[in-house]
């Protein structure tokens, strides 16, 4: 298939904080074996939600991570991921922005949606709604000691806001949140921007953390999560016929995006061409999508089309795989509908198995999977499955993580509100051959 | 991208907000010198600093008539699909869609898509939880546990989706059977310019066919006022952009959108054409969450990149809309970016937050559907509030009258939380 004359762009860094592991080889080691990062919830008494566990990140200690500690009292928990897994990123990748380039470096994010915490909450609630009414004159309360830091904090861009400043980024930078089809998105708006030329290296990725009163509040209120409250290691089972919802977790991921024939002459090791962007809009349902598919099969498709390959290139698939029982479905029908005759040739699995799902944070998160298991030749396992589920008859990675050739990879994110983003990954053996 | 021969094009622009529930109330305001900024109604002002804001005064099923919906979406949703509805109306696509072949629709739903800029979450969202506390707080099970047990007892079962950023996204994708490209961005006020600038985009790269670009927000709400007040950044009467007495600037809340195609396909189909995108610039001062730059280089930065990028000169732009937010440091840093780029030579400037208020993440998006109708009425709006210009600023080509402009390109600043700055340039069509 002849490929369009594209800008070729290139992943020459990763970084990860997630509930297996807060840097990339930790992560990495865990997602291969499939070791759960799923635990009862360690960080606020969760004892009477009707979800008492999840996947939370685990002696992440923010002043070794983070190098410039001043932007600290700015930074929400999922601020600190981000900021440490970029600073991973661009650590691998051997660069920084510098006073010459700076206005060509670019960020785009997937950042997550709350707009406050509990602890804040539990302010306004004293001051301004003792009696469980809100009156806005509580604030005005001489006595309201509202913190501006906290409004920073919240802001829906303090995320970009800080991770500019710490790095000197002064090209393109966005924020987006397609629930969590975000990260994907992230990466997807960044390959467009360095493909119109507008930077020439970008740092792309996804950061969040729900794990919170308010955040598990707003999923268990939907019945979304698994209640396997006696077997939090065993309840993110995505494809298993008997999966009950998914596990939350949190965390950030980055890539450093980078001009192929920049990355090239400055010797970087390129772990993979960022190859190939899709998305669509389901406009079916908030939460769910279409049991036939129709959604994602068009994001896949564009992916697959804007990489100049077809599904007979790709030979590992990370799916969004959730543990829903609507997701795991429609999922698996899409891509029968897309690898057809060859969806048996195709390994596929869901790394939520391991590090449960971390909304905007998860397509930034599994994109980098993607990369480390096509600069491995391995593809991770899909963990917890026991019980076949005919719709979802899928060739899954089960038990042990396969030794293979991944010429290419798709990182799938179907998102609540209907957005899908798909991700093409190429092996960059292939790229040059 | 936009020395492409087949001009990116917009052929429906809607919008609501304090000044009006269409292009035609706002421009009525605009040229009349009426400003939109009230005494707000949503809370009492009475022991407040400020008590004005710019509130959209359509009534729920004025902005959206399906009532099942209210339940399940938040203020900003309604304007954000009113808005976009209207554009699509506009823009005549729907009835062009509908009267395809039925075989032919679904291709077309696939090539049709949507990016909205969003403020993201609110505070007032949280205001559900807060009869739980209260129950909470004195139960013996301890506060967190019993907040818990009586959740889904006390809270609707639709929290988490009616608050989705995503919603306008999702609801005007499945009102429409829009299924394509799409992005939701959530960039603070910047949102909705670059939803405009990434839809035209995605165009030319041939992602899509057809795309509602929309930018809502509502932002007035008492938290929001209370520490934007804290932070010094609000006013307690209309704006006074680049005024040597301006002290603040005042929120409003509503959306706007633009429908954008290529130029071929809306004259095959016969469409209004109200303006061609031309190109942008979007560049980041790197100065943290709420500090600007002292020296306005983002402004120019991302003016000559938006120069640049649309293949014009600089003497070719006829006007600037300005951000002009009514801040200190914001417009006097404006200032000093447009005028680096454009020395004496600078073209007639105004600015509109005076009338509507500064509508955050929709607010880029409004001043581009209003620059689109100062470049067919060839009228540049004044800037009702302005008393004498800072001389800080110096000699700045701003007005209290409205001015005739003769000239067909407009350029559109934006400039937001997170040092960010966006530049849109628009050519008017007759």
């Amino acid at each position: 298939m002849a490929r369009p004359n594209k800008r070729r762009i290139a992943v020459t860094g990763l970084g990860l904080v997630t509930p297996v592991g807060n840097d990339v080889d930790t992560t990495w080691s865990a997602l291969l074996s499939g070791k759960s990062g799923s635990a009862p919830i360690a960080s606020f008494d969760a004892s009477g939600f009707s979800t008492t566990f999840g996947a939370e990140v685990k002696g992440f200690d923010p002043e070794a991570a983070i190098p410039n500690r001043k932007l600290l009292k700015y930074a929400s928990k999922s601020h600190r991921f981000a900021l440490a897994a970029a600073t991973q990123a661009l650590a691998d990748a051997g660069m920084a922005p510098t006073d010459a380039d700076s206005h060509r470096w670019g960020l785009s994010v997937g950042a997550g949606m709350l707009s406050v915490d509990y602890e804040d909450l539990k302010v306004v609630h004293r001051h301004a709604a003792a009696d469980g009414t809100f009156n806005a004159d509580g604030l005005m309360d001489p006595g309201f000691p509202g913190n501006p830091l906290a409004f920073c904090r919240w802001q829906a861009n303090a995320g970009q806001a800080l991770l500019t400043k710490q790095f000197g980024i002064r090209g393109y930078a966005t924020s987006v949140h397609t629930a969590c089809a975000s990260g994907g998105q992230a990466i997807g708006t960044a390959l467009k921007v360095m493909r119109r030329g507008q930077c020439d290296v970008m740092l792309a990725g996804g950061f969040d953390s729900m794990l919170n009163p308010l955040g598990i509040s707003g999923f268990c209120l939907l019945g979304a999560l698994s209640t396997d409250n006696d077997n939090p290691t065993g309840a993110s089972r995505p494809f298993d016929l008997t999966r009950n919802g998914f596990v939350l977790g949190e965390g950030a991921g980055f890539l450093v995006l980078e001009d192929w024939g920049r990355a090239v002459a400055r010797g970087a090791k390129i772990y993979a061409e960022l190859a190939g962007d899709g998305n669509s809009l389901s406009a079916y349902r908030i939460t769910d999508s279409p049991p036939d598919g129709n959604g994602p099969i068009q994001a896949i498709h564009q992916a697959l089309g804007d990489a100049g390959i077809t599904p007979g290139d790709v030979d590992y698939v990370n799916a969004h795989g959730t543990s829903t029982q609507m997701n795991d479905r429609s999922e698996c029908a899409a891509l029968k509908a897309v690898f057809a005759d060859r969806i048996d040739e195709v390994r596929v699995s869901s790394t939520k198995s391991s590090m449960g799902h971390l909304i905007a944070a998860a397509g930034a998160v599994e994109a980098a999977v993607c990369c480390l298991a096509i600069r491995d030749g391995v593809a991770p396992v899909n963990a917890n499955y026991g019980t076949p589920d005919p719709d979802c008859d899928v060739n899954l990675v089960v038990g042990q993580p396969v030794r293979m050739k991944i010429r290419a990879a798709l990182s799938n994110s179907l998102g609540f509100g209907g957005s899908n983003s798909s991700l093409v990954f190429r092996n960059p053996e292939e790229v040059q051959a | 991208m936009s020395v492409s021969n087949d001009p990116i094009v917009f052929t429906g622009s809607g919008i609501v907000c304090g000044a009006g529930g269409s292009v035609a109330e706002v421009w009525g305001k605009l040229t009349t010198g009426e400003t939109a900024v009230r005494p707000f109604t949503q809370f009492d002002p009475a022991k407040w600093p400020v008590q004005v804001a710019s509130e959209v005064l359509l009534s729920d099923r004025d902005l959206v008539s399906d009532r099942k919906l209210h339940k399940t979406i938040s203020r900003t949703d309604m304007f954000g699909i009113y808005a976009a509805e209207q554009a699509l109306a506009d823009s005549g696509l729907p009835a062009h869609r509908d009267a395809l072949p039925e075989t032919d629709q679904a291709a077309w739903n696939d090539r049709t898509g949507l990016i909205v800029g969003t403020g993201g979450g609110n505070y007032k969202s949280n205001y559900d939880y807060l009869p739980l506390m209260t129950e909470a707080e004195v139960s013996p099970d301890g506060a967190l546990p019993h907040f818990g047990k009586e959740l889904s007892n006390q809270v609707t079962p639709m929290w988490l989706l009616k608050n989705l950023p995503n919603n306008v996204l999702c609801h005007v994708g499945i009102r429409g059977q829009y299924k394509g490209t799409n992005a939701c961005i959530t960039n603070q006020c910047s949102s909705g310019i670059l939803a405009v600038a990434e839809a035209a985009c995605a165009i030319t790269n041939d992602e899509a066919d057809r795309i509602a670009a929309a930018g809502h927000d509502s932002p007035f709400e008492p938290e929001m006022v209370y520490y934007y007040h804290k932070l010094g950044l609000m006013s307690g009467a209309a704006p006074r952009p680049f005024d040597a007495s301006r002290d603040g600037t005042v929120f409003g809340e509503g959306s706007a959108a633009l429908v954008l195609e290529r130029e071929s396909e809306a004259k095959a189909r016969g469409a209004k054409i109200i303006g061609e995108f031309l190109g942008f610039g979007c560049c980041n001062e790197a100065t943290g969450i709420v500090d600007l730059a002292d020296d306005g280089n983002g402004v120019s930065r991302a003016i000559e990149e938006a120069i640049g990028n649309a293949g014009i000169s600089k003497e070719e732009v006829a006007l600037i809309c300005a951000h002009g937010n009514g801040n200190q440091a914001s417009d006097r840093t404006e200032a000093m970016g447009i005028l680096r780029v454009f020395g004496e030579a600078a073209p007639p400037v105004t600015a509109f937050k005076w009338c509507y208020g500064h509508l955050i993440a929709a607010s880029g998006i409004a001043d581009i559907v209003m620059a689109l109708e100062v470049l067919k009425q060839g009228v540049l709006p004044g800037i009702a509030t302005l008393d004498s210009v800072d001389p800080v600023i110096g000699a700045f080509p701003i007005s209290r009258e409205n001015r005739t402009v003769s000239g067909k390109v407009a350029l559109v600043i934006c400039r937001g939380f997170g040092g960010m700055n966006v530049v849109v340039v628009v050519r008017g069509r007759d």
